[in-house]
């Protein structure tokens, strides 16, 4: 569930201080006005 | 003789959210519950949110539905704009959460964040978070304007003239833009976002029990260093 190396959010520009959880890929985030599937080009 | 002391300090968790996202508000009911699922195995936990403005270009005062705005302001085709709403308003009902979209006002949310900085000051952030997230997608109300504002926080138990105050002075404008550069150095792109003790980061609505598996992971570390 948790990843055994620190990764980044997506497009990071620096190296972020904490490890990424995996969790569930279809958890919903919103960007902007659009909320999406991160990773995905679908906007839901 | 040296005197063995166990001091347990919460943990920490930072958020950063916008009040005009709809999956933030789920995500808090999420984390909440990821939180109680533990029940008296859970660690005591200190909650700060941080200001995440989605869409700086939005209006204060925007005459129409959410559809109009998805539609009109920013482009999306209109049968989207409509499943996305229903999509959402599904999920939130399956936390809790009875989404009025009808009534919804769209608006900019730069002062409902200020105001947020303000609660955090006077130690009420957490319950003002919840307010104006319950003001905003289930009774309507309108979050962009300071009075309404004020109204909101006079309700979590914030004084009136002070918080009239700060929105007025835009006293916290450069905390709202603090926590927001914070959010771009660390690569946070959306919303809701969760870094727990600042070693884990969690991006998203995510499941109760992602949160339950991260808060335990955590104490069972601190218990395992702790030995």
């Amino acid at each position: 569930m948790i990843a055994g190396t620190p990764d980044t959010p997506r497009d990071a520009a620096v190296p972020s201080p904490f490890t990424m959880v995996a969790g569930d890929p279809a958890a919903m985030v919103c960007e902007g006005d659009v909320c999406i599937v991160p990773g995905s080009t679908t906007a839901e | 003789m040296a005197l063995a002391l166990t001091v347990t300090t919460p943990i920490k968790i930072d958020i950063w959210s916008d009040i005009a996202c709809p999956w933030c508000y789920i995500g808090k009911r999420h984390l909440e519950g990821g939180i109680a699922a533990l029940g008296a195995d859970a660690p005591d936990v200190e909650i700060e949110y941080h200001s995440f403005e989605l869409a700086p270009d939005t209006p204060v005062d925007f005459e129409g539905s959410e559809v109009d705005f998805l539609a009109g302001h920013k482009g999306i085709p209109v049968e989207q704009a409509r499943e996305m709403i229903e999509r959402v308003t599904g999920v939130a009902a399956q936390a809790g959460l009875d989404y009025d979209y009808d009534a919804l006002q769209h608006t900019k949310t730069l002062k409902a964040h200020e105001l947020l900085h303000f609660a955090k000051e006077h130690g009420r952030q957490l319950e003002l978070s919840e307010r104006l997230f319950r003001a905003y997608f289930t009774e309507g109300r309108h979050v962009g304007r300071p009075e309404e504002l004020v109204e909101l926080a006079v309700e979590v138990g914030l004084d009136a003239d002070a918080a009239r105050d700060a929105l007025r002075t835009g006293r916290y404008a450069a905390a709202v833009e603090a926590d927001i550069a914070q959010a771009g150095a660390y690569g946070i792109n959306g919303v809701p976002f969760f870094v727990f003790d600042g070693k884990y980061g969690v991006s998203g609505a995510q499941p109760a029990q992602v949160f339950s598996q991260v808060l335990a992971q955590l104490a069972g570390e601190r218990d395992g260093a702790a030995a």
